[in-house]
C-alpha cells in the first residue's frame, strides 16, 4: 500500500523523474563534458605534438653530428660537402638582439605601464591603450619592411648624426636630472644654510659642466661613426623594441593595476611624492607581475621571425668587438626560416635536421620562460590576496 | 485576510525519518486556524560549504499560500536556506546536504529529483535586479520558450498576463521590444518577478528583493506581494523588520545557521519566546 | 632630499612615463606614415602613356581610340628621338676605329636607359619579358631614368680611407661635337610630351593580378590568398577555441589536470610563430599529408593552432565577464546548464568573444613565418577555392617579403611593395579597430 502511494506520488509531481530518465540524463550530462574536456585536452595534445614532432626530427641531427659542434662552434657552412654546422654565433645574434631590445623596450614599457596605471587621468588612458594595442597589431612582416626599406638606408646614408642626436635627446634628461640629485644630495648634510646654498650652486654648475661636456664628447665621437651596412643589430633591436612593448606595457599594466588602491594610498598619507610612492611601494609590491611581463616581451623579441630575417644582415659571424651592434649578425629563427627551403627534407640530411635542432632550442627556452613567468604570476597574486 | 495564530514546533510532532532521503511525508494539516497545508516541510535540514555548516539542522513547514518572511542578521544563513529550497547552491561546488527538504512531500534533495523541473516550480527572485540584456518580451518568454512553448500568440498572452500580476503591464505594454536594461531598478525588479511567474511556479522565493531599490520602489514591490498573496506560496528574505511585518503570514527568525524561532509574524514580533529573537527585533544586535 | 628636488625628480618621473607613451605613439606614427604614404602611391600616381598601354595590352582596359591618339602624339615627339639615334648610328660608322669603339660603348648605355625610359625602341627585337615591352609607367620613376640617361654615374675611390663616393657625369659632354649630343636637352625638354604623364587612380592594383612578377598590374592573387589563409584558420579555431572556453569557465573544476592544461594554452600562446610553421610542415604535410606539399589547408590549420589559446583566453575573459545574476536567474527559471550557456550567457559574452575572434583573424592575416613552410608561393594566380586543398597561394604577408628581399629587382618596384603593406596593414588595424569599437559599446551597454 504505502510502495503504492510512493510510485503514484512519483509520478505525479512534476519534478521527480524515473530512475531511468535520471540515469540517461546523468549519462548525457557526463557525455556532453567529456566532448567539452576533449576539445580543451585538444590544447593539451597539439602542445605535447609540437614537441614530439619538432623533438623527431632535432634529434637525428644530435645523432650525427654530437652536441659540441652546434653549441660551440662559429663555423656555419652548411651548404658544404662535409657540411659544418656551428651555431654559436647564430645562437649569440639571437641573444644579441634579444638583450638589445630588451634594453630598450623594458625601461620604456615600464615606464609607460607606470604612466597608464598611476599617472595618466582616466580620459586621456582610453586613447593610449589603442595607440598600443595598435602597435601590438601591425603585422611582423610590416614592421620588417619597415627595416629593411626606410630604416637601413637611413642609417646607411646618416648613422653618425642618427646616433648622436639618439644620444643626446635620450642621455641629456637623465644627465640634467642625476646633476640635481647628486648636487642635492652632497650638499644635504650642511646645517648653516647659506653655505649649504652656495655649495648647491658651486656643485650644480660644476656638475652641469662636466655633463655638457660629457655630452658634446661622446656626440662628436658617434657623430663620426660610419655604419657600414643599414641592416645590422642595432636596427633590428630597435624594431623589435616596438614589437615587444606592447606586450610588456599591458602585462605590467595588470600587474601594476592589481596592487591595490590602498597601498597607493597609506604611502600618499605618510607624505610621499607620487614618484616615490610608485619605486618604494608600488613597483616593489608589483616587481614580480613585471618580471614576468618582461619576460613575455623578450620571448616575443626573441621567437620573432620576420624582421630578424629580413632587416638583420644575415651574416653568421660573431660582431668584433662582441658588442658591436653596428655589424650585421643572424638569429636562430631567421636561420630556420631562410635555409628551411634549401634542405633536403626528404633524404633527412643534416642540413634540415639542425633547423630543427634549432627550433627545439627556441622551443625549449620559450617553454620554460613561459613556465617560470607563469609561476610568479601566480605566486604574485597569492602574495597579494594575503595567502 | 488569513491570520495565522499559531505555528506548531514541527520538529517535536513529526519524528525525524533518517533511513532514506526519498520519505514521503503527506501534507501536514496545519494546526493554523484557517488549515493552511505545508507546502515546503525541513526535517533537520544542513547545507555545508565544505566542512562549514551554513544552515543547521533547520526543521520547518512553510505554509502554501502565504508568505513567509525569513530575518536574521547577515550571514546567519537564511539566504543559504532559500537558495536551497530551489536548489541554486548547486552552483557551489563545495556546498551539500544533510536532512531532508521536501516539497509537496518529496524531498528536493532526492536522487530522483530533476533540479531543473524543480527550478520550474519553484521561482526566484534577487536581491538586484537581474533581467538579460534582451528585450522586455524576450525576458518574460524566456522561461515559457525553455519549456517549449514558441507560438507566437501564446507567448504574448503569457507575457500579458505575467506582466499584469506584476503590476508592470501599464508601464511597459508600449515598448515591450526595448532593452530591459533600460527600465528603472524597480521595473527591472517586477519585470524579474513577471518573468519568474511566466513559468507558473507555485513557490516563489524573494531573496532581498528590495535592498538595491529606492522606497518608492520598495512599497510597489510589496504592493505586488500583497497582491500575489493568496496565489502562490511566497518566502521573503529581508533585511527590513518593518518589511517583514507588513508583507509577511508568518516569520522565521535565523541566528547563525539555526531556526531560532519560527512564528506567526504577529506573534513573533509582538511577543517573541526566544531572548535572542527579542534582541534582534529590537535591534540590540544586528 | 629637500623638498624642492623631491618635486623635480616627481615631475621628471611623470614626464618620462609619458614620454614613453609619446615615444609609442610616435614609433607607431614612425612605421605607419611612410607605409600609407608611400603605399597609397601604388594607386593613386601620376601615370604615362606607357601605364595606359600596359592596361590596354594587358587587362583590356582603357578607351583605345583615346590611347591611339595619345600614342601618336607621343610618337611625334619620340620619331625625333629615332631620328637622332640612326643619325648617330650613320655617324658612327664614319668615325675612326678607335673612336668607334669608344663612342660604341657609351651609345649602348644611352640605348639602354632609352630602353627603360621609353620602351623598345625601334629595330629591336620583341622583347621576352613583359617588364622590358613598355617604358616607364609611372612619372617619378621616369624621372629618375631621365637622370640616369643624362648622367653617367661613377663612383670616386681615390681616397682608400674612406668608403667610395659616387658621382655624376653629364653625357652631354661626352658626346660633345656628335650629333648625338643634341639629343640630352631634347629628352630633357620633350620628356612631358613623350610619355604624357597624367593623374592615374588605378583601382585595379587591388583586383588585377600582377603581370610578370609584380612588375605591373595588382594584388589580388595575394589579398585572396591572405583571406583564404586567415578564414580558413577562423574555421578551425574559432569553434574550438569558444568550446574550450566553454568548458575552462563553467565546467573544469580545480586540480591538477585543469592547470595543467592551462599550462599547455600559455605554452601554445608563447610557442615562436617560426616553430609553428616547422611543426606544421612536420606534422600536416609530412606526417598527416593533409595534402602533397604546401597548401592553404595546411597553412591554415597551422594558423589556426597559433590563434586558438589568444582566442581560448578572449573567450574565457568575455564569457567571466557576463554577470553571475544571469547565470542565477536563467538556472531559476528552469532552464538547464546546457541552456543557459548557450541562450544567456554566449549570446551575453559574444561581442566580447567576437572581439577576440576579431583580433585573431588580423593576426591570422598577417603572420608570415607559420605560413613560410606550409602554404605560401611567391608567384602565383588567384586560386580557386576548390584548390584550397592541393595548392599553395601567395599571401600578403609572405609576398612583402618576398618582393622586398629577394626578388630580383626589389628596388625597381618599391611601390608594390609599399602598396602590399598598406592593404595588409590596412586589413589588420580595420580588423583591430573595429574590435577596439565593438568593445566600446559593450562597456557602454553593460553600463546601461
Amino acid at each position: 500500500m504505502a510502495d503504492e502511494s510512493v510510485g503514484e506520488r512519483n509520478r505525479s509531481n512534476a519534478f521527480v523523474v524515473t530512475a531511468r530518465k535520471r540515469t540517461l540524463q546523468k549519462v548525457a550530462k557526463t557525455a556532453g563534458e567529456g566532448m567539452l574536456f576533449s576539445v580543451a585536452f585538444f590544447v593539451a595534445v597539439i602542445v605535447l605534438f609540437i614537441f614530439y614532432f619538432v623533438a623527431r626530427d632535432a634529434i637525428p641531427f644530435f645523432q650525427i653530428r654530437g652536441f659540441s659542434e652546434f653549441f660551440t662552434s662559429t663555423n656555419w657552412y652548411p651548404a658544404d660537402e662535409p657540411g659544418e654546422f656551428g651555431a654559436l654565433a647564430i645562437i649569440y645574434g639571437s641573444l644579441m638582439v634579444t638583450l638589445g631590445s630588451a634594453m630598450i623596450a623594458v625601461p620604456m614599457g615600464v615606464a609607460a605601464a607606470i604612466c597608464l596605471s598611476d599617472i595618466l587621468p582616466f580620459s586621456i588612458r582610453q586613447y593610449a591603450k589603442p595607440v598600443i594595442e595598435m602597435l601590438a597589431a601591425i603585422p611582423s612582416v610590416a614592421f620588417g619592411f619597415f627595416a629593411l626599406v626606410v630604416l637601413a638606408p637611413l642609417m646607411q646614408d646618416h648613422g653618425g648624426p642618427m646616433l648622436m642626436w639618439g644620444w643626446w635627446i635620450l642621455v641629456s634628461p637623465f644627465l640634467l636630472l642625476s646633476v640635481i640629485v647628486i648636487a642635492d644630495l652632497l650638499t644635504a648634510n650642511i646645517k648653516d644654510e647659506k653655505r649649504r646654498q652656495q655649495r648647491h650652486w658651486m656643485l650644480l654648475i660644476a656638475l652641469g659642466l662636466f655633463s655638457i661636456f660629457l655630452l658634446f664628447k661622446v656626440g662628436s665621437v658617434l657623430n663620426g661613426i660610419q655604419i657600414l651596412t643599414g641592416t645590422n643589430a642595432l636596427n633590428v633591436s630597435i624594431i623589435l623594441s616596438f614589437m615587444a612593448l606592447p606586450t610588456i606595457v599591458s602585462v605590467s599594466e595588470d600587474a601594476l593595476q592589481a596592487v591595490g588602491r590602498d597601498i597607493r594610498e597609506g604611502s600618499y598619507a605618510l607624505g610621499a611624492t607620487r614618484a616615490e610612492t610608485i619605486i618604494k611601494t608600488i613597483l616593489p609590491a608589483a616587481s614580480s607581475g613585471i618580471l614576468a611581463a618582461v619576460i613575455l616581451g623578450i620571448m616575443r623579441a626573441l621567437g620573432e621571425t620576420m624582421v630578424v630575417w629580413m632587416a638583420s644582415g644575415n651574416s653568421s659571424h660573431i660582431p668584433e668587438p662582441w658588442f658591436n651592434y653596428l655589424e650585421a649578425i643572424r638569429t636562430l629563427t631567421a636561420t630556420i626560416a631562410g635555409d628551411m627551403g634549401e634542405a633536403d627534407q626528404v633524404t633527412g640530411s643534416a642540413r634540415f635536421h639542425v633547423l630543427f635542432a634549432m627550433g627545439l632550442l627556441l622551443l625549449i627556452i620559450s617553454f620554460i620562460s613561459n613556465l617560470v613567468s607563469e609561476r610568479i604570476v601566480v605566486r604574485q597574486r597569492k602574495i597579494l590576496s594575503g595567502q | 485576510m488569513l491570520m495565522i495564530t499559531d505555528v506548531r514546533n514541527t520538529s517535536e510532532s513529526v519524528p525525524l525519518q533518517k533511513t532514506t532521503r526519498e520519505i514521503y511525508l503527506p501534507p501536514q494539516r496545519s494546526t493554523i486556524t484557517g488549515g493552511g497545508t505545508a507546502h515546503i516541510a525541513a526535517r533537520e535540514f544542513s547545507v555545508y560549504y565544505g566542512e562549514f555548516e551554513a544552515v543547521k539542522k533547520v526543521s520547518a513547514d512553510i505554509l502554501s499560500k502565504y508568505v513567509t518572511a525569513i530575518i536574521g542578521p547577515s550571514g546567519c544563513g537564511k539566504s543559504t536556506f532559500l537558495r536551497a529550497i530551489n536548489r541554486m547552491n548547486d552552483l557551489i561546488p563545495s556546498c551539500h546536504t544533510t536532512g531532508a527538504l521536501l516539497f509537496d512531500g518529496e524531498d528536493i534533495y532526492g536522487k530522483f529529483t530533476d533540479e531543473v523541473l524543480l527550478r520550474k516550480k519553484v521561482g526566484m527572485v534577487f536581491q538586484k535586479p537581474n533581467p538579460f540584456p534582451k528585450s522586455i518580451f524576450d525576458n518574460i518568454a524566456y522561461g515559457p520558450r525553455l519549456h517549449g512553448v514558441n507560438d507566437k500568440k501564446k507567448l504574448m498572452e503569457i507575457v500579458e498576463r505575467s506582466l499584469r500580476k506584476a503590476a508592470i503591464w501599464d508601464e511597459v505594454c508600449d515598448r515591450l521590444d526595448k532593452n530591459a536594461l533600460g527600465l528603472s531598478g524597480g521595473q527591472q525588479q517586477r519585470l524579474c518577478v513577471a518573468r519568474t511567474l511566466a513559468v507558473e511556479p507555485e513557490v516563489l522565493l524573494l531573496d532581498e528583493p528590495t535592498s538595491a531599490l529606492d522606497p518608492k520602489a520598495t512599497a510597489k514591490i510589496e504592493d505586488l506581494i500583497q497582491e500575489l498573496r493568496g496565489s502562490y506560496t511566497i518566502m521573503i528574505v529581508t533585511h527590513n523588520m518593518q518589511q517583514a511585518s507588513r508583507v509577511s503570514d508568518s516569520t522565521m527568525f535565523f541566528y547563525e545557521g539555526i531556526l531560532v524561532e519560527h512564528a506567526p509574524t504577529a506573534q513573533l514580533f509582538v511577543n517573541p519566546k526566544d531572548p535572542m529573537t527579542e534582541d534582534y527585533i529590537t535591534g540590540r544586535f544586528s | 632630499m629637500n623638498i624642492g628636488t623631491r618635486k623635480i625628480l616627481d615631475r621628471s618621473f611623470t614626464a618620462v612615463g609619458i614620454g614613453s607613451i609619446v615615444v609609442m605613439a610616435l614609433a607607431l606614427m614612425i612605421v605607419v606614415v611612410p607605409i600609407v604614404y608611400n603605399g597609397i602611391g601604388a594607386v593613386f600616381f601620376t601615370g604615362t602613356v606607357e601605364h595606359r598601354k600596359m592596361l590596354h595590352a594587358e587587362f583590356r582596359r582603357g578607351d583605345s581610340q583615346y590611347l591611339s591618339s595619345e600614342v601618336a602624339s607621343s610618337n611625334r615627339y619620340r620619331a625625333k628621338v629615332y631620328d637622332m639615334l640612326t643619325g648617330f648610328e650613320a655617324e658612327l660608322e664614319t668615325m675612326a676605329p678607335e673612336k668607334k669603339a669608344e663612342y660604341q660603348a657609351k651609345y649602348s648605355q644611352v640605348r639602354t636607359a632609352l630602353q627603360a625610359l621609353l620602351g623598345p625602341l625601334p629595330g629591336d627585337p620583341e622583347p621576352m619579358l613583359t617588364r622590358f615591352k613598355y617604358g616607364q609607367t609611372r612619372w617619378e620613376k621616369a624621372e629618375e631614368k631621365l637622370h640616369d640617361l643624362l648622367y653617367e654615374s661613377k663612383w670616386d675611390n681615390t681616397n682608400p680611407n674612406v668608403m667610395g663616393k659616387e658621382y655624376f657625369v653629364s653625357r652631354a659632354i661626352g658626346f660633345e661635337g656628335t650629333s648625338l649630343a643634341r639629343l640630352f636637352p631634347y629628352v630633357k625638354d620633350n620628356l612631358e610630351n613623350m610619355l604624357l604623364p597624367e593623374f592615374t587612380f588605378y583601382w585595379g592594383f587591388i583586383t588585377d593580378s600582377s603581370v610578370d612578377s609584380h612588375f605591373f598590374g595588382g594584388i589580388w592573387p595575394e589579398i585572396q590568398g591572405t583571406f583564404f589563409l586567415a578564414i580558413g584558420a577562423m574555421l578551425f579555431a574559432f569553434p574550438l577555441g569558444v568550446v574550450a572556453a566553454v568548458y575552462f569557465t563553467e565546467y573544469a573544476k580545480p586540480g591538477f589536470l585543469n592547470s595543467m592544461l592551462r599550462s599547455a594554452n600559455s605554452t601554445l600562446a608563447g610557442v615562436p610563430s617560426i616553430v609553428f610553421g616547422m611543426f606544421g610542415l612536420a606534422f600536416f604535410i609530412n606526417t598527416m599529408k593533409v595534402s602533397e606539399s604546401k597548401s592553404v589547408i595546411a597553412g591554415a590549420l597551422t594558423l589556426a593552432i597559433m590563434i586558438l589559446p589568444t582566442i581560448i583566453r578572449a573567450a574565457e575573459e568575455a564569457i567571466l565577464a557576463v554577470p553571475k545574476t544571469y547565470r542565477e536567474a536563467s538556472l531559476s527559471l528552469g532552464s538547464t546548464k546546457w541552456n543557459t550557456i548557450a541562450t544567456v550567457i554566449l549570446p551575453a559574452a559574444l561581442p566580447g568573444i567576437l572581439t577576440g575572434g576579431v583580433i585573431s583573424l588580423g593576426r591570422a592575416a598577417g603572420e608570415t613565418a607559420p605560413i613560410i613552410f606550409t602554404a605560401a608561393v611567391s608567384v602565383g594566380s588567384a586560386i580557386g577555392l576548390a584548390d584550397v586543398f592541393s595548392s599553395p597561394t601567395p599571401a600578403l604577408s609572405w609576398n612583402i617579403y618576398n618582393l622586398a628581399s629577394e626578388h630580383e629587382a626589389a628596388t625597381q618596384i618599391r611601390h608594390v611593395q609599399y602598396g602590399m603593406v598598406l592593404a595588409l596593414v590596412t586589413i589588420v588595424l580595420l580588423l583591430n579597430l573595429s574590435a577596439i569599437v565593438l568593445r566600446a559599446r559593450i562597456s557602454k551597454k553593460l553600463k546601461g
